[in-house]
């Protein structure tokens, strides 16, 4: 042996040799003995068992299936391959090393492809240790991989269930919280109006307060009930028309529209892939919106849509009160509100609910603005079929 | 113009019997109300039972779904299969909006549903809107065969 | 005409009366979907999507039939027994409005299953005043049921 390949024996012999325990399917003894004598010079500590038949192999498998199989291709009745697929088909992941004489390139690629490990010639044993090193290495990994996926999976499987535990608990306490709340507004109000006067000052004040308290209760309560109602709906997507969606908008909104003398323009608008009560919330809540937060003109607003990728963008533009660019991320979460409820009306939940939906449909949204130059809320949609979605129809 | 109406009205909640009251205690109509706040003593009292043997039948029952005794739609079912009592209209009263409760109401032979409004006035004029139409302006069916 | 979703079927063959009615409904904003036939034989076909009818949607029945009693082809109690005796109709809300005074008829209507019976007043103002009513009443304070199950919103009210 030459100087290095020396040292390396040495070192090899050296070092601490790893246990492996191997499966032999090789009907030759001593082709057998070669490949053992192999892996023991390459470091390994082996445990091996030798077979030559189907029956043998399968049986060898269980109840202690081996780290490694060493296969020769060609068997009296049997090949290498043949045992990949019993492998396969006992649902074992175990690496398979062809120990060959001559193969054709053809059938080493084809090997391969079946999902033989690699493959050694037997005038080649040299490398074995090492190829059985490395697939060993590359099983390892697979399993840290397969492992990390499965404490994924289940970490999303809990954050699913919690979320619609929390989802579902917002919409059972804001549903049996309207009950009393309606019993103390009710008479809270009736208080108000029957002993208004009657008692002293402070009397009259505290029941305006406690009246106002219960009333603005239950506009919250109802605006969480609609929040929470957009996360529970088991309304299937279908394809929306969005125009028919602004005529229904443009004709709940006549009321508001006609009294701030708002003009409201839009594109000729797409279908989307979404659920079709969702979309007519959130066109009616960024218009509604647009002519609440207007500034001292008439409000004017329009409604384009673009093509991107695979999803329409849409664009609300209106000339309102515009939005200071500090707020312009938190304006979507629940009950965030800029102005005070005299100057402008509304628990501020009508963005966070658009951003719901809009996410929901697997959409975003966001906005730009500037103060006093309005704001053009933007969000994207998913195109109008299943088929463009890139999903097959079933 | 009418002779004074009867009305049952059927509610476990006392506070909205309160603002039944409430609504029509200046009503032009000047119906006699009797409120039950239990089912089955509903059905005792449509049924004039024990202590009800001399109670006149309502002209118009106003009715809630969630009763404890004798649910709302149980109360229902039987008035609408007895011979004397499906002649007199039935107005469901009730929070609940679910489709499946307002059908059924229909199934079972009530003449209209009306959904206690959470608003205050809403709900005061509901009342009175429900007094006004059956005690004003429709036609109770006689009393007897 | 084949989708539209009609509010208010106006079953009567006075002319009269349905310009009445029709003014009075419109006064309180109720007129906008309101579609008038004119005897009991085209009641049953718009009801039931047949003859000159078929290419209506059954999907969409009316919320409210106001039916008048006498009527050429198929009178009123007939129409009202076809509906209320048909899984498909039965819980359309059916108002008798009629002229007729006649107790019997009320008790028939009444056991035919009418949701309710009115009497027209011969007074124009006090008629007039009476669809107001029953408007609101039925259109707005009242949720009336869909046919296939699924209950409509309560109407224009808030």
């Amino acid at each position: 042996m030459s100087g290095t390949a020396t040292q390396i024996a040495a070192k090899i012999a050296d070092e601490p040799k790893v246990k492996l325990c191997a499966l032999l399917l090789e009907d030759n003894r001593l082709d057998a003995d070669l490949v053992l004598r192999a892996l023991r010079r390459g470091g390994f500590d082996i445990s091996s068992t030798l077979v030559q038949d189907e029956v043998s192999f399968t049986r060898a498998l269980r109840p202690n299936p081996p780290e490694i199989v060493l296969a020769d291709y060609n068997l009296p009745n049997w090949t290498g391959l043949d045992a990949l697929n019993v492998l396969q088909r006992e649902g074992f992941d175990i690496p398979v090393i062809l120990v060959s004489g001559a193969l054709g390139d053809v059938t080493a690629v084809e090997c391969i492809k079946r999902g033989i490990t690699d493959y050694v010639l037997k005038d080649g044993l040299a490398r074995l240790p090492d190829v059985v090193r490395r697939a060993l290495r590359e099983k390892h990994e697979r399993k840290l991989r397969h492992q990390v996926e499965q404490d994924l999976e289940k970490k999303m499987e809990e954050l699913a269930r919690s979320n619609a535990d929390l989802e579902q608990f917002a919409y059972v306490a804001s549903h049996d919280l309207q009950e009393p709340l309606r019993m103390v507004a009710a008479y809270t109000q009736l208080l108000a109006e029957r002993y208004r006067g009657k008692l002293d000052a402070d009397a009259d004040k505290f029941i305006g307060y406690a009246s106002e308290g219960a009333l603005r209760m239950q506009v919250l309560i109802q605006d969480l009930l609609a929040f929470s109602r957009v996360g529970r709906n088991t309304a299937p997507s279908a394809s929306v028309d969005c125009n028919s969606v602004m005529q229904e908008v443009l004709q709940t909104l006549a009321s508001p529209i006609q009294e701030s003398g708002a003009a409201v323009s839009a594109d000729d608008l797409p279908s989307v892939w979404a659920d079709r009560t969702q979309i007519v919330q959130l066109f009616q809540n960024l218009i509604g919106n647009a002519i609440k937060f207007r500034g001292t003109e008439p409000p004017a607003i329009s409604v384009k849509s673009e093509k991107q990728d695979r999803q329409w963008r849409f664009t609300f533009r209106d000339n309102g009160i515009g939005i200071p660019a500090e707020s312009l991320e938190n304006i979507f979460v629940v009950f965030q509100r800029l102005h005070t409820r005299t100057e402008y009306p509304g628990n501020g939940i009508g963005l966070s609910i658009c951003k719901k939906i809009v996410e929901r449909s697997g959409g975003r949204i966001w906005v730009e603005s500037q103060v006093g130059s309005g704001s053009a809320f933007k969000f994207t949609l998913p195109l109008k079929t299943a088929d463009e979605h890139g999903r097959t129809k079933p | 113009m009418k002779s004074r109406l009867k009305l049952l009205l059927v509610d476990d909640n006392p506070a909205d019997i309160g603002l039944a009251l409430e609504a029509l205690s200046g009503s032009a109509h000047h119906s006699e109300i009797t409120s039950l706040e239990n089912g089955t003593e509903a059905l005792t009292f449509l049924n004039r039972g024990g202590k009800y043997a001399d109670a006149a039948a309502p002209d118009l029952v106003i009715l809630d779904l969630n009763l404890p005794g004798c649910n709302g739609l149980t109360i229902l079912e039987t008035m609408k299969t007895g011979p004397e009592l499906r002649r007199i209209p039935v107005v469901m009263f009730s929070t609940s909006r679910l489709s499946r409760d307002i059908v059924r109401s229909y199934e079972l032979g009530a003449s209209c549903y009306v959904s206690k409004p959470g608003n205050l006035n809403d709900y005061l004029s509901a009342v009175k809107s429900i007094e006004n139409f059956w005690c004003g302006f429709a036609c109770l069916p006689p009393k007897g065969e | 005409m084949n989708s539209k979703e009609v509010d208010i079927l106006l079953v009567d063959d006075s002319q009269d009366d349905v310009e009445l009615t029709l003014h009075a409904l419109r006064s309180e904003n109720l007129a906008n979907n309101v579609f008038v036939v004119h005897d009991g034989e085209e009641a049953l076909d718009f009801i039931f999507c047949t003859g000159a009818f078929a290419q209506r949607s059954s999907e969409h029945p009316p919320k409210l039939i106001l039916l008048d009693l006498k009527l050429p082809k198929v009178d009123g109690l007939q129409v009202l027994e076809r509906v209320k005796s048909d899984e498909r109709t039965r819980n359309i809300c059916v108002v008798m409005m009629t002229s007729s005074r006649e107790e019997r008829d009320m008790a028939s209507g009444y056991n035919l299953g009418a949701n309710s019976y009115l009497q027209k007043p011969v007074d124009f103002s006090e008629f007039r005043k009476m669809v107001k009513v029953l408007g609101l009443y039925w259109l707005v304070i009242n949720r009336p049921p869909l046919s296939n199950g699924v209950a409509h919103a309560a109407g224009q009210g808030k």
